[in-house]
């Protein structure tokens, strides 16, 4: 057991945090503001510091580091920018962890380079309008023909989808089979058919083009298809208990930026003569704040270590995901009080975090899908007895 | 390809240090290690030079067994190699018997052209090493750096000061000290990172340099601190009376005489 970060996860914090201070500040509240991606420039930049390829091997590009130093990036890249904080972890833990995982070794040369050096962003979709929770009940259908297969039908709510170029893509091949009949495919921009539909206008994470991808047709060649056919819904699962961890470090990072712009504000602010920190109504919010994050940042780390030990952690990525995520809102709703009226403008950054930190309890499962995973292995485990 | 040796030094982050009253000196023991900040812009340099030039550097320090943290540190970066200079008997050096002790070392590394250090460290302060090293590895010292390039085997420095540039061409191998506002200090990649702590790092210790005990640290060094007491700055306030063009007169004559205002 140890609770204090090594050498080498600390100085990936040290660089990471100079990355978001220096460079990504500046545009935080630009991208919220306008609603537009980051600049090629900086995704590129980005890519030259192995920031689109954080665990990838370093034969592709990547960095070859732990899941700890994955969360930790995550956090400090979401602390200064949530909606850059997503566009990575998206890419990272739900396209490149998958491919890398699951693909072939040709599929991996293909694609695994051009991810991990950030040439081509990455994303993953399961999601329909009419399939949310409920993930085997997809539309988008996949028919062999031949070498290939003929994908069509419509996504929703595709993070990355506006910037993206490969998309980790679930279709089913017998929508009778439900979750046995789901397949997942590579399927690149480039393929005629597919096409990048509504930008979402969204509340928080505006700098991510998440939006609506139609599939016309698209012709998919079948050595693209991740995995075997049946195993298309057992590799999303996995995928999303990977990338749980990763949300649950960019909720970290929201929350963390707002308790400390709090915390800050808290010991500056004075009513009454006196700085609002030292009443206890204030001062005991921020306690609260502080204790949940550890608490958080501890369960994360703990997911973090049991994936790279190889041990299960869908359970405990649901309980870091679920709890971080819960915590963030909660802290933002407390540092939006802390800020009085100061809060409610949008000159300074916390309605941004508090508009942020929302989507973290909706997206990669709900937290009320997360309890479903974390309370149907507690009834697994005690109905055994 | 150019040959170049940076000298850097681990430092109590003294932004974040408690001084002792009493004894006027840092409390080190609750304060976090660093990189000096100025010996990361002498990094920077070297490795811009190497980036438009090619060149092999080698980071050097002296300290402590825990300083090769700065070495890790310059391997992430993306230096060649690194050396750690240290020994028991190194402990207590002032500038100068430091200045000799790291010249010894870095003549042990074969022929040079560069040899980068920063202006000054942010515990001493003392800015010594830099032209100390000029004398005893007897090459001569560039300082206020702003350009360098390299043209017919002949470095050309564009040197800034004050409000003039002097522009000269040295002949290798000669010595620089880079201030922070000579470069903005590049990020590490994560991959330099996660590789950094596998290199290998060769330590000199007093063996390895010569000499005997008495010509090194605290027993070797002239100068003596007899005291220390904290200084603080102080700003004083002037008001100018008069006609606006009086006190226009006046401020430009106070301005002059702080050379401040030069023309």
């Amino acid at each position: 057991m140890d609770f204090i970060l090594s050498k080498n996860q600390l100085m990936v914090q040290k660089s990471v945090r100079k990355l978001a201070t220096e460079v990504l500040d500046e545009w935080a509240p630009v991208l919220d503001r306008e609603a537009r991606p980051l600049p090629p420039e900086i995704v590129a930049e980005m890519g030259r510091l192995n920031i689109w390829g954080i665990q990838a091997p370093q034969q592709f590009g990547g960095a070859g580091l732990d899941s700890i130093s994955y969360a930790i990036a995550i956090e400090e890249l979401s602390r200064v920018s949530a909606t850059v904080g997503l566009g990575v972890t998206v890419h990272n833990s739900v396209c490149l962890a998958p491919l890398l995982k699951f693909g072939t070794p040709e599929q991996t040369e293909r694609f695994a380079r051009d991810l991990a050096t950030g040439r081509k962003i990455g994303g993953f979709t399961v999601t329909e309008p009419q399939a949310g929770s409920d993930a085997a009940s997809i539309q988008t259908i996949a028919v062999p023909d031949g070498d290939h297969y003929i994908l069509n039908g419509q996504k929703a709510f595709v993070t990355n989808g506006g910037v993206g170029e490969l998309f980790l893509t679930a279709a089913s091949l017998d929508t009778s089979k439900k979750t046995a009949g789901i397949a997942l495919f590579i399927v690149e921009k480039s393929m005629p058919g597919f096409e990048v539909g509504k930008i979402e206008d969204l509340m928080g994470m505006r700098g991510n083009m998440v939006s609506e991808l139609f599939f016309n047709n698209v012709r998919v060649p079948k050595e693209n298809m991740l995995g075997r056919p049946e195993d298309g819904f057992r590799i999303s699962m996995q995928t999303l208990d990977i990338g749980r961890i990763g949300i649950a470090a960019q909720a970290l990072g929201i929350g963390r930026a707002a308790f400390e712009a709090a915390a800050t504000y808290a010991t500056e602010r004075k009513q009454f003569n006196k700085p609002i920190g030292t009443f206890q109504g204030v001062s005991f919010k921020l306690a609260d704040m502080k204790t949940a994050l550890d608490a958080a940042r501890l369960l994360i780390y703990r997911a973090a270590d049991l994936k790279d030990r190889g041990l299960p952690f869908s359970v405990e990525s649901a309980m870091c995901k679920a709890f971080a995520s819960s915590t963030a809102m909660r802290i933002c709703l407390d540092a939006l009080q802390i800020f009085g009226g100061y809060g409610y403008v949008k000159d300074l950054p916390v309605e941004r975090f508090f508009r942020d930190a929302k989507v973290t309890e909706i997206y990669e499962g709900t937290t009320e899908v997360m309890k479903i995973i974390i309370g149907n292995s507690i009834i697994k485990e005690f109905s055994r007895l | 390809m150019l040959s170049i040796a940076v000298t850097i030094k681990q430092v109590p982050d003294t932004q974040k240090a408690r001084f002792d009253p009493k004894t006027g000196t840092i409390d080190r023991s609750g304060t976090e290690s660093i990189m000096n900040p100025d010996d990361l812009h002498a990094l920077e340099m070297a490795l811009s030079i190497k980036d438009r030039f090619g060149a092999v550097i080698t980071a050097i320090t002296m300290g402590p067994p825990h300083a090769i943290d700065v070495l890790d540190e310059a391997y992430a970066l993306g230096v060649d190699s690194c050396v750690l200079v240290s020994d028991p008997a190194f402990a207590g050096s002032d500038s100068l018997v430091t200045s000799k002790t790291l010249s010894s070392a870095i003549c042990k590394l074969g022929a040079l052209d560069i040899v980068i250090t920063g202006c000054e460290a942010i515990d001493g302060n003392t800015g010594h090493v830099g032209f100390q090293l000029s004398e005893y590895l007897d090459m001569p010292l560039i300082t206020q750096i702003h350009k360098f390039d390299v043209c017919d085997g002949h470095a050309v420095i564009e040197r800034l000061y004050g409000h003039e540039y002097q522009k000269i061409k040295v002949e290798f191998p000669f010595l620089m000290a880079i201030g922070k506002n000579s470069n903005r200090v590049r990020i590490p990649r994560l991959a330099d990172i996660n590789a950094c702590l596998d290199k290998k790092i060769i330590t000199f210790s007093m063996k390895d340099l010569g000499g005997t005990t008495m010509e090194y640290g605290s027993a070797g060094s002239p100068t003596v601190v007899i005291e220390t007491e904290l200084f603080s700055h102080k700003r004083t306030r002037e008001v100018f009376s008069g006609s606006p063009g009086d006190k226009a007169d006046l401020l430009v004559h106070k301005l002059k005489k702080h050379n401040i205002l030069r023309y």
